[in-house]
């Protein structure tokens, strides 16, 4: 029997259940866009009401790494990476409530024609899910530089908002029937910026995790 | 218990506890064995301590009177009159050699003339069962063949057993200059065996290192406790009775009894007992030491304490009780040590006690062993009743020895 | 990361850290052997003063030796040679020319197990004054040391009691007591809680806590814990194939419980050897 081996399974087990959390965010977040682009009513509203699992995932992740630091007075290595799996499921339930609002943007934009076909927004959707997917695994194989890549991602993303800005201004100065539609679409590309950013929250204490050191990769 | 399913282990319960009752009952019956043995040994010695007596003059006392006066009353000089006219030159002689019968005071000169005068003699002693038992008898016997003589009982051991000296009738003979003697060798092994040993212990146990010549000392040390104690009387007479025969007679310091102008005096049997007892004063010293706990000597040297003040503050304190109480023992053992006391030449007739460390001795298991060779069946008697001096003062040094390590070890350990 | 400063008369936190540091004692070069066993090797380490450090690693690592070792107590077991100096005010303390029992005044000592001697508590305090040729005022000597001691209150009205009666904890602290008592720079402890329960233990802490502001506490614990919370400084041995002691790191005390340098530190305080 190894040492602590209670205290590694626990350890294994709380990073399962990121990756869950991870795939559950993922998951919102990407069918939250594809309702806003199929203007699908119901999958928004599915989207909607699985915001409250992730919640209570959220919370059920914090409640087992409290209870690991309190028995196992971890330190080092260990400490490190309890705090950074707190961090991270923080931002990961923010990002859970950008999909939610997102899902709400859909159904407020319901009733409405879109007024160009949407391309930026899916694509942005697309980057960011794939940021998340990838600084998790950057979590679980301890790798800084992994984090650091996944984190220049983010100006990419930043870049396809100012896109979506500009082109959106322009609708809008075109024609004002499209202005609420454009302050919806606004939003919605705002929040996707947004998982962009938190994710490279996410890729700071994964660095953290991994080498103790605290950087700024936001730019 | 419930019933398991069979398994690897036949614990036969039973079976080990009739073995255990078994050696319960060998270990009660060992212990049996030594009460009876010791029960069996005050019995015959306080059997022929107490019992009866006849007694009888061989010159009536009243004969001696003078002028209506009976011989108790009579004056010094009357009674020195009676003595010279009575005993013989010789006696006389030998009386005036020891201590002038001018000087003797009345009590001393009494005392004389009944014991070689009028002779009260113990014609028959009986033992204490006897005398209980067989009372009727007794008395009938004694009508028949000594119809003058007195009838009494008598306790052998009795305070004038502890102060007379040593005599060759029975009934005046006592303890005195015998306890004496052995009181004073008790002193000089103490004081010359207690710090030498002690002393020897703290360098062995504190001290010396480690190595092939420590061991070698400590392995004689070992065996000397252990050689038979006529050897250590054979040593005593080579080294203090001759060989050092000025220091130990007194000459060297002008002192001494010059009747014995030799090396057989108290100090040499003193020294020689010394001797006997040192190794086991330095063993049991030793483990007291070594039972100190370490602990204490860390936390002395902890606060900037010498080797000296360690153990003089704190080992020696904490192991003291320890040291005495092995003290003790081993000075009860030299007192009652008889074979080498004999070799180093004690005197088996001292009627004077001892003057100094200088002068002729005996001491109790000597006296005890000369007693008990007399023909006279009445020295029996007194030989128990000496016995029972020595047991009562073994038993109040133990007892001694038990007390103080119990109190000054309990005051130690819990304040 | 900015670090917390426990010590807070010392000011600024970043002037404390690049001030050159005042050293209580040094270890150059120690190494030791009993007999033909080389117990531990090449030990540099540093102390500050008025600082806490503490000495962990496993068992049989040499923690107790090296600790022995900076008040010549080692000497004590015979067969013992050590090798390399220890600088104490700048002298080494195994120059032939200086007296152990010297050093033991100023470099004082608390075991692993509570040693009161078997005297009262007033004694136990009065003999090490004594013999150290105090010539001031025995009662107030006592006082002040029990009250450094945190033990004043609880004996005062029994100092003629026999230590012995004490409770663990407060036999400890009264060994505490009587190494104040004299007046020392350092105070070694050797696993000083170890014997004692959970409520003694802290009780100890606070007060080895306290005491640093006054003298310079360097303690070898087993207790992982502890060292965390009570240290400023934190050294670790370890022994390599021949049973030999060496050191590994020596850090303050944050950074080798969050972010070790040596892998081999950071697997002995996460549990993963024993």
């Amino acid at each position: 029997m190894g040492t602590r081996q209670v205290f590694e399974e626990e350890m294994a087990a709380v990073n399962q259940e990121i990756l869950r959390m991870g795939v559950m965010v993922e998951e919102a977040l990407h069918q939250a866009v594809k309702s806003l682009v199929n203007k699908d009513g119901e999958l928004a509203r599915a989207v909607v009401a699985g915001d409250a699992a992730i919640n209570q995932v959220e919370q059920e992740i914090e409640d087992r790494c409290i209870v690991l630091i309190a028995r196992e007075q971890p330190v080092a290595t260990d400490l490190r990476r309890l705090v950074t799996s707190l961090k991270i499921v923080t931002q990961l339930e923010r990002m859970g409530d950008h999909a939610l609002h997102v899902a709400r943007g859909t159904l407020r934009l319901l009733p409405e024609a879109y007024m160009k076909p949407l391309i930026d927004i899916p694509r942005m959707a697309e980057v960011g899910i794939n940021m998340i997917r990838d600084v998790l695994t950057a979590f679980l194989d301890n790798d800084a530089e992994r984090a650091r890549e996944v984190a220049s991602r983010d100006r990419l993303v930043d870049e396809l908002h100012n896109q979506v800005m500009r082109e959106v201004f322009t609708y809008m100065m075109e024609n004002s029937k499209f202005i609420s539609q454009s302050i919806s679409l606004l939003f919605i590309s705002r929040f996707l910026e947004r998982v962009g950013d938190h994710v490279t929250n996410i890729c700071e204490w994964v660095v953290y995790s991994a080498t103790g050191e605290r950087v700024e990769l936001n730019q | 218990m419930n019933q398991a399913a069979p398994t690897a282990f036949a614990p036969h319960i039973e079976r080990r506890q009739k073995l255990g009752a078994l050696w319960k009952l060998l270990f009660l019956l060992s212990t049996l064995v030594g009460i009876i043995a010791l029960a069996a040994l005050l019995l015959t010695v306080i059997n022929d301590s107490f019992g009866l007596v006849a007694l009888q003059y061989e010159v009536d006392p009243a004969s001696l009177g003078r002028d209506g006066r009976p011989l108790e009353r009579l004056e010094p000089d009357e009674l020195r009159e009676i003595l010279t006219a009575r005993l013989s030159s010789g006696l006389i002689r030998r009386l005036e050699s020891e201590k002038p019968l001018a000087e003797r005071s009345r009590e001393q000169l009494y005392d004389l003339a009944v014991e070689r005068v009028a002779k009260l003699q113990v014609i028959e002693s009986w033992s204490l069962a006897q005398s209980l038992l067989s009372r009727g008898e007794i008395r009938r016997w004694l009508e028949e063949n000594h119809p003058e003589a007195l009838l009494k009982f008598r306790s052998w051991v009795s305070w004038r057993f502890l102060v007379q000296p040593q005599a060759s009738l029975p009934e005046k003979a006592g303890v005195r200059t015998a306890l004496l003697g052995s009181l004073w060798m008790i002193l000089i092994v103490v004081v010359v065996a207690f710090p030498l040993g002690v002393g020897a212990a703290i360098y062995l146990e504190e001290y010396a290192r480690e190595n092939v010549f420590t061991r070698i000392l400590q392995v004689n040390i070992y065996n000397l406790a252990g050689v038979p104690s006529i050897i250590y009387g054979i040593l005593g007479l080579a080294v203090f009775v001759r060989l050092l025969a000025r220091l130990t007679s007194g000459a060297l310091f002008g002192g001494g009894d010059p009747a014995t102008a030799n090396g057989r005096t108290i100090l040499s049997a003193g020294l020689t007992l010394a001797a006997l007892v040192l190794p086991l004063i330095i063993i049991n010293s030793q483990e007291a030491i070594r039972a100190v706990p370490q602990s204490l000597r860390y936390s002395s040297y902890a606060l900037g304490g010498t080797k000296w003040q360690t153990i003089w503050h704190h080992v020696l304190p904490g192991s003291f009780d320890r040291i005495l109480t092995g003290t003790i023992l081993a000075v009860s053992r030299a007192i009652g040590e008889t074979a080498p006391l004999v070799v180093v030449g004690a005197s088996t007739f001292v009627t004077l006690n001892p003057t100094s460390i200088f002068s002729k001795f005996t001491t109790l298991p000597i006296q005890i062993y000369q007693w008990t060779a007399r023909p006279q069946a009445e020295f029996r008697n007194v030989a128990a009743a000496a016995i029972i001096v020595l047991l009562v003062l073994l038993l109040a040094m133990n007892t001694a020895a038990i007390l103080l390590r119990d109190r000054i070890g309990r005051r130690r350990r819990e304040g | 990361m900015q670090l917390t400063i426990k010590h807070a008369e010392d000011g600024d936190s970043a002037s404390a850290r690049t001030a050159p540091a005042q050293y209580a004692i040094q270890t150059r070069r120690l190494n030791i052997h009993y007999g033909s066993f080389h117990a531990v090797k090449e030990i540099d380490l540093s102390f500050q003063k008025n600082r806490i450090t503490a000495i962990i690693g496993p068992s049989g690592c040499g923690k107790s030796t090296v600790l022995r070792s900076l008040n010549r107590m080692n000497e004590l077991l015979p067969g013992t040679a050590t090798s390399g100096e220890v600088l104490y005010h700048g002298r080494n303390i195994y120059d032939p020319k200086v007296d152990p029992v010297e050093v033991r005044r100023r470099i004082g000592m608390v075991f692993q197990k509570p040693n009161p001697f078997p005297k009262s508590i007033y004694e136990n305090i009065a003999w090490g004054a004594r013999i150290n040729g105090f010539r001031g005022d025995m009662d107030e000597l006592i006082e002040g040391s029990l009250r450094a001691a945190a033990l004043w209150d609880e004996v005062r009205d029994k100092l003629s009691q026999n230590a012995l009666r004490l409770s663990g904890g407060q036999q400890q602290r009264l060994c505490i007591a009587r190494s104040i008592a004299i007046e020392p720079d350092i105070i070694l402890m050797d696993e000083p809680a170890s014997a004692l329960d959970p409520i003694a233990t802290l009780k100890i802490e606070e007060l080895m806590t306290e005491l640093a502001r006054k003298y310079t506490i360097i303690i070898v614990t087993h207790n992982m814990q502890q060292a965390s919370r009570i240290s400023d400084f934190t050294a670790f041995l370890m022994v390599d194939e021949g049973r030999t002691g060496f050191l590994v790191e020596f850090a303050p005390t944050e950074e080798l419980f969050v972010k070790p340098r040596d892998k081999r530190t950071e697997d002995y305080i996460s549990g993963r050897f024993g």
